[in-house]
């Protein structure tokens, strides 16, 4: 931005915020993209042993909840070595991914809540999903993708959640990952958090499988990892 | 009764009876362009105190009025007062509606309730009937009173022209209207043909598509399915014929015409370039350039124009019967302080649909406005929409297929173009599924 383009802004920002005290730092707030660290949250399998970077098959996807009980996260090893990337959003600005984990570098996490409408993996149905490469998505005809059959959102899980096509608004909210010896941990989520909206408008679904908003809000230390086909009734592609 | 001055300044001397006649058929027939003023008294009383900052009215709670309100709170909060002014007590969606007709859910899932986004979002709900539209004071005019407004977004949707068909008629109009109810205009209408595909036993059944644009393109083709489902499953002894005025079936043509060849044959006849010449309601006959058809009963859907209110704001294009905007801000070209949102106005290349009203509602009219009332670039700020368009075209198991169609902004142009279509005509029960969350995920979004 220039000298005169941020005048501009600023004074377009005051008038503004003259009308409306919120409206300023609703503006500043949505700016913000940066690390959020919550608890440190190790992957386990189901038999409670911590999950290997080298269990996660580059054929599947998994499912796991952090950082709060009741949010759900796919689990992606993308097969190749993903460096890190900087994420565009619509209004420019941009934010730098650190790329995959484990040894190959090619294991990554994101939030399975659709930045669109919210859609996300129920014990149902699973309509967000990762494509790997032997499961092309019939949508942009290839795999290694991140897709959503709702309103077919596509998101690019190589380059920190962008968005390929369709009408999200801004990329998937990332996961990030850390891995310790041969073990695996979720310390934070990246990028714009959708878990106000999410508990907001799924309230009376998360009762029913958590009894409560408060039991489903509850920041997890520990993840069990499970392949989506384990954890929905049906996969929903497209 | 004596004189009374109407909207367009005109002095007519009704009596009580008269008053009656006109009040009747208007109900009755929204399409029978009756100056719905001379009904309506124009209350002096504002329904509100003066706004703090800049108001925003927005005439018609459908899927662009809903998304419009709830995306300039979220985007403005208290920065901007938003009213929102609906005529009906409750929300029905025409979306899915189709679904419905075929038995495959139930009401509840086309019902939805003002209320609650209204208070959750913070803007006024406010439950009246329009009656006039005052462009130069910027008043809305309504059965309990006016509001002023600094903005107005017009989403009066679609209204019925059945004077193409039936030139000043009115009682052959209204026969049609009554018997063959059309359905694209959530309401009554739909129960009412809900009843006569559920009842139908034996016979013809003839359905025609409206002449393009109308509302949501693959809707008859998808409500072809549906009724055939119905038929199929009660083993209904006759036929649907469907009357195209177009040479094909478009779009998804490949998907429509598999199910009709797979599921539906010998149930659904696909009659191209029919044209309705005209319409026999009493002996029941249509009319076409491919032939005439005697039916027992019927779907008869007539032209569709921009709704009443945009009639009676004055901007609609007489010669299209719709809204001409600016392509990227939606803003009337007769009025830039009145956006059209919904399926009034007429942009090259947008489909009238639930989905497409919600997108460029929530990309492009949101964004304009939001950037104007922050003193920047409306043309800059507005963003490329989508538009995703699920048909159910199986009810045993529950198959679908789908468009999605992805536009980009042509700042040069100052036009919306099309990017990219996709297009999925192998039908599928994932599809089904998908149709179901596409839907409940946008009434989430209107409605919380």
């Amino acid at each position: 931005m220039d000298r005169r383009g941020f005048i501009k802004t600023c004074t377009a920002v005051a008038a503004a915020s003259l009308a409306s005290p919120s409206f300023f730092i609703s503006s500043l707030r949505a700016q913000e993209v940066e690390f959020k660290a919550y608890k440190k949250a190790i992957l386990l399998k189901k038999d409670g042993t911590p999950l290997k970077p080298e269990e996660i098959d580059p054929e599947k996807q998994y499912l796991f909840f952090y950082p709060h009980r009741a949010t759900p996260c796919i689990l992606a090893n993308l097969g190749k070595e993903i460096p890190p990337a900087e994420v565009k959003l619509s209004d420019g600005t941009t934010y730098r991914w650190p790329g995959g984990v484990g040894p190959k570098k090619s294991i990554v996490a994101y939030c399975a809540i659709c930045p669109h409408q919210l859609s996300y993996p129920t014990p149902e149905f699973s309509f967000i999903n990762y494509y790997p490469e032997n499961i092309p998505s019939k949508i942009v005809k290839r795999g290694g993708v991140i897709q959503c059959c709702a309103h077919l959102s596509v998101f690019d899980p190589a380059k920190g959640g962008e968005v390929i096509d369709g009408p999200a608004p801004f990329p998937l909210t990332a996961i990030i990952l850390k891995q310790e010896g041969d073990k695996l941990y979720a310390v934070g989520t990246l990028g714009k958090e959708l878990y106000e909206d999410f508990f907001d408008v799924f309230k009376p679904d998360l009762r029913k499988l958590y009894k409560s908003s408060r039991k489903a809000k509850k920041l997890v230390d520990k993840c069990e990892v499970v392949e989506v086909e384990e954890y929905a009734k049906e996969v929903i592609r497209c | 009764m004596g004189a009374r001055k109407l909207n367009g300044g005109a002095i007519m001397n009704l009596n009580r009876r008269d008053l009656f006649k006109i009040a009747g058929t208007g109900a009755v027939l929204g399409a029978v362009h009756v100056p719905s003023t001379a009904c309506a008294v124009k209350s002096a009383n504002s329904m509100l105190p003066p706004a703090k900052g800049n108001r925003v009215v927005i005439i018609g709670g459908g899927w662009a009025g809903m998304t419009a309100a709830k995306h300039l709170k979220k985007e403005l909060g208290d920065g901007v007062d938003v009213v929102l002014i609906e005529k009906r007590k409750i929300f029905m969606s025409c979306p899915i509606s189709n679904v419905w007709l075929g038995g495959l859910v139930d009401m509840e899932f086309l019902m939805h309730d003002f209320h609650t986004p209204a208070a959750k979002y913070g803007y006024t709900f406010i439950n009246a009937t329009v009656t006039d539209i005052d462009r130069d004071k910027r008043k809305v005019y309504t059965t309990e009173g006016y509001v002023d407004y600094d903005y107005l977004i017009l989403a009066p949707g679609i209204r019925y022209n059945y004077d193409a068909w039936f030139k000043g008629d009115k009682k052959m109009a209204q026969l049609c209207a009554t018997n063959f109810p059309s359905a694209f205009i959530p309401g009554s209408e739909h129960l009412a043909l809900k009843r006569k595909v559920h009842n139908f036993e034996e016979g013809t059944f003839v359905m025609t598509v409206p002449p393009p644009p109308h509302r949501c393109p693959p809707a008859p083709y998808e409500r072809a399915a549906m009724i055939a489902h119905v038929f199929k499953q009660n083993e209904v002894k006759g036929k649907l014929i469907l009357l195209d005025p177009k040479d094909t079936i478009k779009p998804k043509g490949p998907g429509f015409r598999r199910a009709y060849e797979e599921l539906y044959l010998g149930i659904v006849e696909y009659v191209p370039k029919a044209k309705v010449k005209e319409v026999d309601p009493v002996n029941k006959v249509i009319r076409t350039t491919a032939g005439d058809f005697k039916f027992d009963d019927a779907n008869i859907n007539p032209p569709h124009q921009a709704g009443d209110l945009a009639w009676k704001a004055g901007l609609v294009n007489p010669k299209t019967g719709w809204c001409d905007v600016n392509p990227l801000t939606l803003q009337s070209k007769l009025d830039p302080r009145v956006f059209v949102a919904g399926d009034a106005s007429s942009v090259k290349g947008f489909p009238k649909s639930g989905d497409m009203a919600h997108n460029h509602t929530q990309n492009m009219v949101v964004k304009a406005l939001v950037a104007l009332l922050k003193g920047k670039d409306p043309l800059e700020a507005v963003k490329a929409p989508t538009n995703t368009c699920y048909s159910m075209v199986n009810g045993d198991p529950k198959e679908a297929i789908v468009i999605n169609v992805l536009y980009d902004i042509d700042r040069k142009k100052k036009a919306p173009v099309k990017k990219k279509v996709n297009v999925i005509n192998d039908r599928s029960s994932q599809l089904a599924r998908s149709t179901f969350e596409w839907a409940k995920a946008l009434y989430r979004d209107m409605f919380g």
